[in-house]
């Protein structure tokens, strides 16, 4: 079996990042700026344990770059959150911003944390204190967080709140992803699943794909993957297969997403759905189809199974699902690869929609919301499709190539302080 | 190409000084029954803050910087600490400073919390063979004081020169956080020329303190200064102060070190005179009628006392056995290690910890920043009385602590310093 180093996140992401630095030409002075964060912030926290007890944790922040607009990224908790993570997160960010071209630089945050072994109690007082300790770091112009692995809306509104009463005042823009009645936006919750499917949509006219009936396979059903799977069928295509952690579904007929969702709903899982074969999640990868979108977890293809995964397109609804060496195999074979800060940009973009009606305190409907999501990406894709085919280069490499080239083109213009 | 002179200090710089610090901490918490919940508190640090930041550098290229600010505990008050230019920077060096400078100041009982800071680079060219030029520095220093500006102000964080920062470094750091307020701002750094909001006695409030506590200790120990044999690692400012103050109550001052090397002479030296060589040269090599030697045998010259003002890490676990000075001062922060600390105490040598030798510059630190805040600025017998009363009282302080619970003076200091600290952080209690 192939064996290769184990690198950690951040390797990887200044790996990627020299790769398009390399292709692209770009001078050694800004390399050495953009391929390191900018700050970091270190912080070791007392929590109050309802048991009485204190608890010490350790969390992190990380801004990248804000060369053109505050920092903006999740926090998630978890046990494995190493400040290395931390750093590659942030680096993702700042190139998914630029990539869709938002006025944001990247950042990111986390605690190391189990969080199910805490009581509502504590998970409210871990977070206002990580939010107190992070603070002067955070701000509507500053550092925009959001939520991430094992972080939802409560735990904004927390975060929000604290801050708002540090300053006396709302300060709904603080963070996104908040629940509705409280600044959030419209939209949010579908926009990456959303955005997902504008970009397939986009890609297949490119590559003169009819979507009617055509044969598609969504890994993951969690928010990205159903709504990807909601989306897809409604612009034609067959949803052949489905999964989730538990194993996936198989019906080359064509499954009823909507009919899935219903199920999930009642029994939390996909796996015994009605009238369907089961397959597991390394077979569902391999399945004949048209469309395939991984939206479970990172490193799903890699160099042992790609040669055997020969969909049309792949777009990567959840974050890192191809290695590096499964995207040489697939470009190799033709496979049109939609790379992750690409199709799942519209969570940001929605993010950023969120922060704009805050600043604004004026809130747009779901329509007019939705419709300027479709704008943002179908140029995003067109701009990375563009430069793809122009330099015959990957999508994914492309796509690096036009955030860094926003960002240094920022940094450029704004010249080195003082 | 000339070759980088790699310095006998930096190679033997090596034990984590996290771990020293940390060390020291736990003794004390130990032998105070500190409790499980303050012990995970107080024996961390709060925050670091790591920045990488551009300069533009004289030949037009940018170079990219690392540096970094750690702030281990506001509950006092506002965190004060040195920042340091040094290719030895780093997270665990930069942590334990601002450990250390809690207790400093709990010790004299000041309002201020722990920080340090410092910028990974290398002023004078001694790993490099290049020094910064002055616009490099400055240019350092302006964004430096930027990046970090979201956690330093007068009633946050305090920053004050350390190792490398000139009077001009200090000045262009409040220059820039004043400019960025629209306004002037003095307390933001301490060790101003006394132009621009700085306090009297700022050259020679080091030496003052430690002349003070050796003197106070030989009173202890029944020792007569005059005629006692002197030895100074670290001829900056600190050391060239406390030379001459000791000289002036009659010491002879044999030997005396600083970057450029060492020097010894039995028959004594005059440390005015040694100044003046040493800003007229550059260098202390070939100053008349002395003899060169290697800093590792500076510290081990038979002598009366050894006053430590250079870097940490000096007195480790090797060197500790053949160190013959009957009363050792810390001027410098950290410089000798816990298993150094061990061997000195069993041979009966007196030893007075950093945070009393040193316990002067943390004084005039905060008094000027007390004066910046008042705008409104004592003389300098005011100034003086003031910090003598101050070192002297914390010094009895310290010696009755060590002798109720028979510990030696670092721990006795420590003691009373967590003790302040973690009486602080019960009060204030656990937010939210």
């Amino acid at each position: 079996m192939l064996t290769l180093e184990k690198r950690s996140p951040y390797e990887i992401a200044q790996e990627q990042f020299d790769l398009a630095a390399e292709f692209m030409g770009l001078e050694e002075d800004l390399r050495a700026i953009l391929r390191v964060p900018k700050r970091e912030l270190t912080v070791n926290f007392p929590v109050r344990m309802d048991d009485g007890t204190v608890k010490s944790f350790i969390g992190f922040r990380v801004q990248h770059n804000n060369a053109r607009g505050p920092g903006k990224g999740g926090i998630r908790y978890h046990p494995d959150v190493s400040l290395d993570e931390v750093r590659a997160l942030a680096m993702w960010m700042t190139w998914k911003c630029g990539v869709v071209n938002i006025p944001f630089g990247g950042a990111k945050g986390g605690v190391v944390v189990d969080p199910t072994e805490l009581s509502l109690r504590e998970l409210e007082n871990l977070t206002r204190r990580f939010a107190t300790e992070i603070s002067p770091l955070l701000g509507a112009d500053g550092d925009i967080p959001a939520p991430d692995v094992n972080t939802n809306q409560q735990i904004m509104a927390w975060l929000m709140d604290t801050i708002s009463m540090h300053h006396g005042h709302l300060e709904s823009a603080i963070t996104t992803g908040k629940p509705l009645g409280l600044g959030g936006s419209l939209g949010r919750s579908d926009a990456t699943g959303r955005g997902v499917s504008f970009t397939v949509a986009q890609a297949a006219k490119f590559l003169g794909l009819d979507l009617d009936d055509a044969p598609t396979v969504v890994q993951g059903f969690g928010n990205v993957g159903s709504i990807s799977a909601l989306m897809l069928h409604d612009l034609g295509c067959k949803i052949i297969a489905v999964s989730d952690v538990n194993g996936g579904i198989y019906n080359p007929n064509g499954i009823d997403p909507h009919a899935v969702v219903k199920h999930m709903k009642k029994t939390r899982t996909v796996v015994d759905f009605p009238g369907v074969e089961r397959v597991t999640n390394e077979e569902l990868l391999e399945l004949p189809c048209d469309i395939l979108v991984p939206a479970a977890l990172e490193e799903q293809i890699t160099g042992m199974n790609a040669p055997r995964i020969r969909p049309k397109i792949i777009a990567e609804g959840a974050n890192g699902p191809t290695t590096p060496e499964a995207d040489k195999i697939l470009y190799e074979n033709g496979v049109f690869v939609i790379p992750d800060i690409l199709a799942n940009a519209g969570g940001v973009t929605v993010s950023y929609f969120e922060w704009v009606q805050d600043l604004q305190s004026f809130f747009w409907d779901e329509d007019e919301i939705n419709k300027r999501l479709k704008q943002v990406m179908d140029a995003s894709f067109h701009a990375v499709n563009e430069r793809a085919q122009a330099h015959k280069i990957p999508l994914r490499l492309a796509a690096n190539i036009l955030a860094i080239e926003r960002v240094a083109e920022a940094t450029r213009l704004r010249g080195i302080y003082p | 190409m000339t070759v980088p002179m790699i310095r006998e200090e930096i190679k033997t710089a090596s034990p984590n000084l996290w771990d020293v610090a940390f060390t020291q901490f736990t003794r004390a918490a130990d032998v105070m029954e500190l409790e499980d919940s303050l012990r995970l508190i107080l024996g961390n640090v709060k925050r670091v803050l790591t920045v990488n930041f551009p300069v533009k550098m004289s030949n037009g290229r940018t170079q990219v910087f690392t540096g970094y600010r750690a702030h281990h505990n506001v509950n006092m008050g506002p965190a004060r600490g040195g920042i340091r230019y040094h290719p030895n920077v780093n997270v665990d060096q930069t942590s334990a400073f601002a450990m250390l400078n809690t207790w400093r100041a709990a010790v004299v009982n000041v309002p201020f919390g722990g920080s340090a800071g410092g910028v990974v680079c290398d002023p004078r060219g001694q790993r490099t063979g290049r020094e910064m030029t002055a616009r490099e520095l400055e240019n350092l220093t302006r964004r430096f004081t930027t990046e970090i500006e979201l956690i330093i102000g007068p009633q946050s964080d305090i920053l004050v020169p350390e190792v490398n920062i000139t009077p001009e470094i200090v000045a262009w750091v409040m220059d820039t956080y004043s400019m960025h307020h629209g306004h002037t701002v003095t307390g933001v750094i301490t060790g101003k020329p006394l132009a621009i909001g700085g306090s009297a006695l700022r050259d020679e409030a080091g030496g003052l303190g430690v002349k003070l506590v050796v003197e106070q200790a030989a009173r202890l120990r029944g020792m007569k200064l005059n005629g006692a044999t002197v030895v100074i690692q670290g001829f900056g400012n600190t050391g060239s102060n406390a030379a001459a103050f000791l000289h002036e109550l009659g010491a002879l001052v044999i030997a005396v070190s600083d970057v450029t090397g060492a020097i010894v002479s039995n028959a004594g030296l005059d440390p005015l005179d040694v100044e003046r060589y040493r800003l007229l040269n550059r260098t202390l090599e070939n100053y008349p009628n002395s003899e060169p030697l290697t800093e590792a045998e500076l510290l081990e010259l038979p002598c009366d006392i050894l006053v430590m003002a250079g870097l940490e890490s000096q007195i480790n676990a090797s060197n500790a056995p053949r160190i013959r000075a009957k009363l050792i001062a810390e001027a410098a922060n950290l410089p000798t290690t816990p298993e150094a600390d061990d061997i000195l105490r069993e041979r009966g040598t007196f030893l007075i910890p950093d945070l009393l030798a040193n316990a002067a510059s943390m004084m005039l630190s905060y008094f000027e920043w007390v004066q910046d805040l008042q705008s409104f600025f004592w003389t300098e017998e005011e100034t003086r009385d003031r910090l003598r009363r101050v070192v002297t009282d914390a010094f009895e302080n310290v010696v009755e602590t060590s002798e109720r619970f028979h510990v030696d003076l670092r721990t006795a200091g420590l003691m009373i310093a967590i003790g302040r600290v973690a009486e602080a952080t019960r009060l204030r209690g656990i937010y939210p």
